[in-house]
């Protein structure tokens, strides 16, 4: 992420995992662009269950938006904030009760780094609802922000609801246009363009929904893509089912269909270990996924495999 | 900054709608109006149900009121099921129903002995029908009969009979979409003021965005029809008591507003591209 041409609101992104004994969450690999001195400090650390943010998110068994690091349990206030980091997200990735990684992303509030991450829930015994349960929004106006914390979405409607309903990933390449993003005219007014929506997997019964905005200036990511998996034992596969690109604009039908076989890059990896995967060298990656970074002069990649009742229903693809 | 307060709600569901549905018999074949409706009501909540025409907000009242029976799902009011309309519900409707023969007082008092004509005398009947009646200010009037007064008072008598009932809710159907915009504003007003006095729960259909954020708690946006359903629930978190003339500069006022006309401006494109 170091030498993108673009800002995007992602500045950092990193993965633990449980140790051997799974007492622990260490290191696995990590993304930190300009954030270097965060980096370094990072890759030294552990985490208990409930300790700093990645424990936090394993403990609550739940994704976790943390907007405000002091006063926190978050353990590396100082050298995030002086890195301009501001929000972090933890996104826990459980294979039924299995804990598989906590995915930490980290975003800066400044006026270069606009958009917003918004964490929307339903509990099913209380509600049919999908309501608000944490969000960050950088330097949007917070006429969006209000607006978000008091509309409540069903099954299926707006960019919350349609991941929900679909338990998949979802695009929505212009939020003014789309007719799926009910607050469209409040969101472009404040920048926010397009947004990705991905269900995510937590314990207990509640549904969770993960929901990047992304400003015309600072993409989340610089390029998006979703592939699902296809086939069974030997012939099982990812299949890109689509994507879109901020150079390129949406993914061509070319581009569709293109396949990962199990184990093959980072793509691969997270297919068949449901940890996510990060590359500092996407050009490098196998195949279909190295042609695009090339072609589209992208730097870094995140596979994230999205999870559903232990089963892996899409690995998300972010390019930065 | 903006500043909220909670509304005077009780944590008490007076109505639940469980997976609703409602499908009518044509000679086309079915034609599904709704499906999937889930909604609850609290005690005193004052709920707008708003949408395009033809997305079923009616027919959900309907269904509330017991004037229809969902063809799935079911409709509790404090937590017996609903089997058909009763005096538990109030209901006001867009037109004002009144009957030409009757006095106001008389209007009012005909639904006030079929609640408690049983129970109460004559004269404590007359008390409960003149008050509901001075409640919307119409005491000037309860020896006319309706062709006599105005269209804002023949709704202000509908709603005087409808609240006499002291029922658990109070359903309003369109209740000013045929006054003029003055008098329209002057009975939501009033409306506002009955609520805050009496803690009534209401269930409101309307067309009108600015009516629907003054007056509620919850705005309830529908989907097109057919199969219409629940899209989005915004919860209005306006100060009460709310002044109309100090929220039109008000930012959160202007902010659900316009939260409100995207979800109509982008399904009533919809609406159009399917035209």
């Amino acid at each position: 992420m170091s030498n993108c041409v673009m800002n995007t609101f992602i500045r950092v992104v990193e993965v633990w995992v449980p140790g051997p004994d799974r007492t622990l969450l260490e290191f696995s690999a990590g993304l930190y662009g300009s954030a270097s001195r965060f980096g370094a400090i990072s890759r030294q650390m552990c985490f208990g269950r409930g300790e700093g943010l990645p424990g936090q998110a394993w403990e609550a068994g739940c994704p976790i938006v943390l907007s405000q690091f002091e006063g926190s349990t978050f353990r590396r206030t100082k050298a995030a904030q002086a890195e301009g980091l501001t929000c972090g997200i933890a996104l826990p990735i459980f294979a039924g009760d299995f804990l598989c990684a906590v995915l930490v992303i980290f975003c800066g509030d400044d006026d270069a780094h606009a958009g917003a991450i918004e964490l929307w829930s339903n509990d099913p015994t209380t509600s049919k609802d999908m309501t608000l349960t944490d969000g960050y929004y950088g330097t949007t106006a917070d006429a969006f922000e209000f607006i978000s914390r008091r509309t409540a979405f069903r099954k299926g409607h707006g960019l919350p609801g349609m991941a929900w309903e679909s338990r998949l990933p979802v695009f929505i390449e212009d939020l003014g246009k789309g007719a799926g993003f009910l607050r469209g005219d409040s969101a472009v007014k404040v920048g926010i363009n397009r947004g990705f929506a991905i269900p995510c997997s937590a314990l207990g019964g509640t549904e969770y929904v993960m929901a990047f905005l992304s400003a015309l200036n600072t993409p989340i990511v610089r390029r998006f893509e979703t592939w699902l998996p296809v086939g069974h034992g030997d012939a099982a596969r990812l299949l890109r089912s689509g994507g879109f690109c901020e150079a390129e604009g949406t993914v061509g039908e070319s581009a569709v269909d293109e396949t990962v076989e199990p184990g093959q890059g980072s793509l691969g990896r997270a297919f068949i270990t449901g940890v996510p995967a990060l590359s500092e060298a996407a050009a490098s990656e196998p195949g279909a996924v190295g042609a695009v970074a090339r072609d589209a002069g992208l730097q870094s990649l995140v596979a994230l495999p999205v999870l559903r009742a232990g089963r892996l229903v899409s690995v998300v693809a972010w390019y930065f | 900054m903006i500043v909220t307060t909670t509304p005077n709600i009780n944590t008490t569901r007076t109505l639940q709608i469980r997976d609703a549905g409602m499908v009518f018999s044509t000679q086309r074949g079915p034609f599904v109006a709704l499906r999937d409706i889930n909604l609850e009501v609290m005690r005193g909540e004052f709920v707008t149900l708003i949408g395009h025409s033809g997305c079923g907000k009616s027919t959900l009242l309907n269904l509330v009121s017991g004037l229809t029976t969902p063809t799935s799902g079911v409709l509790l009011l404090e937590e017996r099921e609903l089997k058909g309309p009763g005096p538990d519900r109030g209901v006001v409707f867009q037109n004002h129903s009144l009957l030409p023969w009757l006095s106001c007082l008389d209007n009012v008092l005909l639904a006030v002995e079929r609640v408690f004509g049983e129970r109460e005398g004559k004269s404590q009947l007359r008390e409960r029908a003149l008050a509901a009646l001075e409640l919307v200010g119409m005491s000037h009037a309860v020896a006319k009969r309706p062709q006599e007064i105005s269209g804002g008072m023949k709704q202000r008598v509908g709603i005087a009979r409808a609240l006499a009932m002291e029922p658990k809710m109070l359903l309003m159907d369109e209740p000013f979409g045929a006054l003029d915009a003055l008098t329209r504003a002057r009975l939501q007003d009033e409306l506002l003021k009955i609520v805050a006095t009496t803690g009534a729960t209401v269930m409101m259909v309307t067309h009108d965005v600015d009516e629907a954020v003054l007056l509620s708690d919850r705005i309830v946006m529908m989907t097109n029809g057919p199969a219409a359903t629940i899209g989005e629930v915004l919860r209005v978190d306006l100060p009460r008591p709310r002044d109309r003339v100090a929220l039109a500069e008000d930012r959160a006022y202007v902010q659900y507003r316009k939260a409100v006309i995207d979800f109509l401006y982008t399904r009533h494109s919809h609406v159009e591209k399917a035209a």
